[in-house]
């Protein structure tokens, strides 16, 4: 799962094994996982602690990524417009005003977008 | 409804996603305290973005498990060694538990020791070995040259000798 989403960021199978290795040894490492947390929070947890951990790789190479087509699954259900939003909202954490600004459209309407590709996502798979 | 505006609004969706504003944030939470639809929606929310995640998952090669395996023994290991150093130090000071903290903090910046890895070990013994077999053959040249000049200095005596 998170090799997936790593992936998604890196774009490059071997250098993703390296950073999936580096991620979980640190994040055991500097995250104290208290025993009343769900297994849903420590993924959402982990997910934002390896985007932290991506910052410097994805400042880098968003512009570049945000043009690609990722094919993977469900993301292949999304148009292009949804696909750009989604993408560089989950692997980059591009924040709505950013993304309001790059893209030129209004805040509400990346909202939006955002809503209405997480929804499709959602039906596709039966939810 | 008020609250299914709110869900419907991707306030939620910005949240799970991890770009919310602190504000946002904030409210959230305050809905998820006071509505019970919303945290339903939330949570359920949180799942399919696992679920999501899942489907959108790669299988790690062969080994990798094992790498991290290893990755995470050393720190265990190693925080393992730090406790064990700094036990005795805790010990002797029971009276004060709220201070440990503290005192190990100014013991690691006053610290004038350095930690070296078990390797260079054998890497000092063989320096030292060498450094004996180097002052040994010095000595041992130095007395054969000695020599040596002693019997170069007597030749030519002797040849000056015969010379006359």
């Amino acid at each position: 799962m998170l090799l997936g989403y790593i992936n998604g960021i890196v774009q490059d199978p071997k250098k993703s094994e390296d950073h999936l290795i580096a991620i979980l040894t640190s994040f055991v490492k500097d995250v104290v996982v208290l025993p009343e947390k769900s297994r849903l929070n420590i993924w959402l947890e982990l997910r934002q602690y390896a985007q932290s951990k991506l910052t410097l790789y994805t400042a880098k190479s968003h512009q570049s990524n945000l043009d690609q087509s990722i094919h993977n699954g469900k993301l292949d259900l999304l148009d292009d417009l949804q696909k750009k939003i989604f993408c560089a909202v989950y692997y980059h954490g591009k924040s709505i005003q950013y993304l309001a600004a790059t893209i030129g459209c209004d805040e509400s309407e990346i909202r939006n977008q955002l809503k209405l590709s997480i929804d499709k996502m959602r039906r596709a798979s039966g939810n | 409804m008020e609250i299914n505006k709110i869900i419907e609004s991707g306030l939620m969706e910005t949240y799970v996603m991890g770009i919310a504003t602190e504000e946002e944030v904030k409210k959230v939470l305050s809905l998820k305290k006071e509505y019970p639809a919303f945290k339903d929606a939330l949570e359920q929310l949180e799942y399919d973005m696992e679920l999501l995640a899942q489907s959108m998952g790669i299988e790690p090669p062969a080994g990798t498990l094992a790498k991290i395996e290893h990755g995470i023994n050393e720190i265990q290991r190693q925080n393992q060694s730090v406790q064990t150093a700094f036990n005795p130090e805790y010990s002797s000071d029971k009276t004060q538990p709220d201070n440990r903290q503290e005192k190990y903090i100014e013991v690691e910046s006053e610290s004038n020791q350095m930690h070296v890895n078990k390797a260079w070990k054998w890497v000092f013994i063989a320096v030292f070995v060498l450094g004996k077999i180097f002052l040994a053959c010095a000595i041992y040249f130095y007395l054969e040259n000695r020599q040596v000049k002693e019997q170069i200095k007597e030749l030519k005596i002797e040849i000056k000798q015969k010379i006359r």
